[in-house]
C-alpha cells in the first residue's frame, strides 16, 4: 500500500478553510436569528438605542461584527500558519493538461 | 451648513478631482508597466509576477465595487436599518475570502504554472474541457457586467459636470439620464471614461488594475470618514437616537425594523432573503474569478494572513459608518430626489463650511467614480486573460511568441473598450440587478468545483464539469423563471421557497460535483500526488 505524505500546507489550509466556514455559519445563524426575533414586526414605541444603533442592530450586527474584527487577529496570527508556496514554474505557455505534465518546483 | 437641501450647486471641485484621479490612475499604469517588464509577459501582465502584498490583496480581492458607494447607500436611505442585516455578512468576508481558498490557490498556481482560473482547473484535472467551460463561464458572466459598468462611469462624469442639478448615479438616474442619453455630456463622459480605464489597464495590465483599485479603496475610506465627521455629529446633536427617530417620523415605524420600509408593498428583506444574503456576499466572494486570480497572485502566506486582518478593520470602518451616515441622510433629506443621489447630496450639503468645500465634495464624489473605474479595470484584465490565455494560446496558437501574445492582448482590450462604448451609446439597463445576477451565477458555477479542486483528492473532471454546468443552469433557470412564470421585470428571479437563486445554485452544484465525482473513475494517482503531496525535496528534508 502506498504511503501518502500529504503536503503540510494542504492539511493546514483544509483545516483553516473548515474553521473559516464554521465562523461564517455561526455568524449567519446568530445574526439572522437574533435580528429576526428582535428586529422584525416591532413598533417604534419599544425601540431603545445603543450609540446610534437600534438595540437589535447593535446586538445582532454591530457586536458580532466587532467580535469578527477582533477574532481576525488570533485567527490570522495564532491559528493560521505559514508554509512555503514553492517556486512558480514557467508560465509563458499553458499547463500541458493532456500529458499530466504538472511540474514541480 | 444650509438648512435646505434644494438648489445644491456642484461647482468645479468634483470635475477637478475626477480629472486628477484619472491622471493619477494613468501614472499608476505607467509605473505598473515598469514592474511588469521585470518578468515574462504572461506572468507579469496577467498576474503581476505573483508579488501582491497584504495591502494590495486586502483592498482589492474581495467584493467591494462601485456598488459599495452607490447601490448600498441608496438601499439604506430607502429601506432603513434592515439594510444592516442585508450587508451584515461582510463581517466574515475577510475570513472566508482569504482563508477558504487563499493558500491552496496560491500554491497550486505555482506548482502548475497557472496564470488564469481556467488554467488552474485544466491543470488540476488534466482535462481541457474543464478549463474551457470555466473560461466560457467567466467570459459570459463577466462581459455583460463589465459593459454595464461603462454606463455608471459615464453618468458620474456627466452628473458631476459643473452646473448639473441631478446627481443620481445609477439605476434610478435613468429617469433623467437615460432620456438624455444622447446628450453631449454623457457621450463625452463615456468616451473619456473608456479611454482612461482601457488606457491605464492596457499599459500596466493586472498590476495597474490592482494599484488603482487599492488607490480607490483608500479614497473610499477617506470619503466615508469625511462624511461621518461632517454629517453625523450635526444630525445627532440632540441625541444619538435623533437620526433614527427623525427618519421614522418621515417614513414610518418600518424604517427602524425588518423587513424594512417600502413604498411598493413588497417586503425588502424577508427571512429567506436575509439568509440568502449571508450566502451571496461571503460565499459569492469566494467564487469570484477576479478574487481567485488575486489569490493566485499573492506573494506568500503571511500576505494572506495580514490581508484578513487589514480587510476586517477596513470593512468595519466602511460599512457600519456608512449605514449611520445614510440614516442621518434620511433625517436631513426626507425625499424629493432619486435615492442614488444621497451620497453626492450629502457631500455637497456638508462641505460649504469647510475650507476648500468644493474640493472636499469632489474628494467624496470621486470615490464612486474610482470604484467604477477599478471594477471595469479588473474585469478587463480577467476577460482579456480569458480570451488570450484560455482560448487563443491554448487552442489556436499554443507556441505563440511573447510579442504576438502582447499585441493580441492589447487588441482584445481595445476591442472590449469599443464594445463597452458602442453598447452604452444607448445605455444598458438593470446595472444593479446584473451585479446580483453575475455574483450568483459565478458563485454557483465556481465555488463547489473550486473547493474540490483545492481540497478533495477524489474529485474528478466530470464531477467538476457537472458542478459548474449544474450550478450555472440552476441560476439561469431561476432568473429566467422570474419574468416568465411570475411576470417579474428582467433579472428579477423566481425565489424558490423564498430563497435567492445563489442558495439553490450552490446546493445543486455541490450535490452534482460530489455525486458525479463518486460515480466516475478516480483521477490518476500521479496527477493528484503532484498537486496534493509533499514534494520529494520537502519529504527528504522532513525525514532528515
Amino acid at each position: 500500500m502506498t504511503h501518502i505524505v500529504e503536503d503540510t500546507l494542504v492539511r493546514r489550509a483544509r483545516r483553516e478553510a473548515a474553521l473559516a466556514l464554521a465562523i461564517w455559519l455561526v455568524a449567519c445563524v446568530y445574526s439572522v436569528t437574533f435580528c429576526y426575533l428582535n428586529g422584525y414586526e416591532r413598533t417604534a414605541d419599544s425601540l431603545t438605542f445603543v450609540l446610534w444603533f437600534p438595540d437589535w442592530v447593535f446586538w445582532g450586527i454591530v457586536v458580532p461584527w466587532a467580535i469578527c474584527i477582533l477574532l481576525s487577529l488570533p485567527f490570522a496570527y495564532r491559528l493560521m500558519g505559514d508554509e512555503p508556496l514553492g517556486e512558480a514554474v514557467d508560465s509563458e505557455e499553458p499547463p500541458a493538461s493532456n500529458e499530466h505534465e504538472v511540474q514541480h518546483a | 451648513m444650509p438648512e435646505t437641501v434644494t438648489q445644491l450647486s456642484v461647482g468645479y471641485g468634483p470635475i477637478i478631482m475626477l480629472l486628477a484621479m484619472m491622471g493619477f490612475s494613468v501614472w499608476l499604469g505607467t509605473q505598473a508597466q515598469k514592474a511588469v517588464e521585470r518578468g515574462g509577459f504572461m506572468q507579469g501582465y496577467f498576474l503581476g509576477n505573483r508579488g501582491l502584498g497584504a495591502w494590495a490583496l486586502a483592498l482589492t480581492a474581495t467584493v467591494q465595487s462601485g456598488g459599495t458607494f452607490m447601490g448600498f447607500p441608496s438601499l439604506v436611505y430607502t429601506h432603513g436599518w434592515i439594510v444592516a442585516l442585508w450587508i451584515g455578512s461582510y463581517m466574515v468576508v475577510p475570513i472566508t475570502g482569504f482563508a477558504v481558498l487563499g493558500k491552496r490557490f496560491a500554491q497550486l498556481s505555482r506548482r502548475t504554472g497557472a496564470i488564469t482560473v481556467p488554467d488552474l482547473f485544466d491543470a488540476r484535472y488534466g482535462d481541457q474541457r474543464v478549463g474551457l467551460v470555466a473560461s466560457l463561464a467567466i467570459l459570459g458572466f463577466l462581459t455583460f457586467l463589465m459593459i454595464a459598468q461603462f454606463k455608471a462611469g459615464a453618468l458620474v462624469m456627466k452628473l458631476t459636470w459643473p452646473g448639473t442639478e441631478t446627481m443620481a448615479l445609477i439605476e434610478t438616474a435613468t429617469a433623467d439620464a437615460a432620456q438624455n442619453a444622447y446628450d453631449t455630456r454623457y457621450l463625452i463622459g463615456l468616451g473619456v471614461f473608456a479611454l482612461t480605464v482601457v488606457g491605464y489597464t492596457l499599459i500596466g495590465g493586472f498590476l495597474a488594475s490592482v494599484w488603482t483599485d487599492m488607490f480607490q479603496s483608500v479614497l473610499m475610506l477617506i470619503g466615508v470618514v469625511l462624511l461621518f465627521v461632517l454629517i453625523v455629529p450635526y444630525v445627532s446633536r440632540d441625541g444619538m437616537d435623533q437620526p433614527t427617530l427623525k427618519a421614522v417620523a418621515a417614513t414610518g415605524d418600518a424604517y427602524a425594523f425588518g423587513p424594512g420600509f417600502s413604498t411598493t408593498g413588497l417586503a425588502f428583506l424577508p427571512l429567506g432573503a436575509a439568509v440568502s444574503f449571508f450566502f451571496t456576499w461571503p460565499i459569492g466572494g469566494v467564487g469570484t474569478p477576479a478574487g481567485m486570480v488575486r489569490l493566485m497572485a499573492c506573494k506568500d502566506t503571511p500576505t494572506i494572513r495580514r490581508s484578513i486582518v487589514l480587510l476586517s478593520f477596513y470593512n468595519g470602518l466602511i460599512y457600519l459608518p456608512l449605514i449611520v451616515i445614510c440614516i442621518c441622510g434620511r433625517a436631513l433629506m426626507p425625499g424629493g430626489f432619486a435615492p442614488d443621489e444621497i451620497v453626492p447630496r450629502l457631500a455637497i450639503w456638508a462641505a460649504p463650511d469647510v475650507p476648500g468645500g468644493s474640493l472636499v465634495s469632489g474628494l467624496i464624489l470621486a470615490a464612486p467614480f474610482g470604484a467604477v473605474m477599478a471594477t471595469v479595470s479588473t474585469f478587463l484584465v480577467v476577460i482579456a486573460s480569458g480570451v488570450v490565455r484560455d482560448i487563443y494560446q491554448r487552442f489556436l496558437r499554443p507556441h505563440a511568441e511573447s510579442n504576438e501574445i502582447r499585441w493580441v492582448t492589447y487588441g482584445v482590450m481595445v476591442l472590449l473598450g469599443v464594445i463597452g462604448v458602442v453598447a452604452n451609446i444607448n445605455p444598458v439597463q438593470f446595472l444593479q440587478k446584473l451585479v446580483v445576477f453575475s455574483t450568483s451565477a459565478t458563485a454557483s458555477t465556481f465555488v463547489a468545483p473550486a473547493l474540490m479542486l483545492a481540497y478533495w483528492r477524489r474529485a474528478t473532471a466530470v464531477g467538476s464539469l457537472a458542478g459548474m454546468l449544474g450550478g450555472a443552469t440552476m441560476v439561469l433557470s431561476l432568473f429566467t423563471a422570474g419574468p416568465l412564470v411570475e411576470g417579474k421585470p428582467m433579472f428579477e428571479p423566481y425565489q424558490l421557497l423564498g430563497l435567492d437563486p445563489i442558495v439553490w445554485g450552490l446546493a445543486v452544484s455541490s450535490v452534482l460535483s460530489v455525486s458525479v465525482s463518486l460515480i466516475t473513475s478516480p483521477p490518476p494517482d500521479e496527477l493528484v500526488a503532484k498537486l496534493f503531496d509533499a514534494l520529494p525535496s520537502v519529504r527528504a528534508a522532513t525525514k532528515s
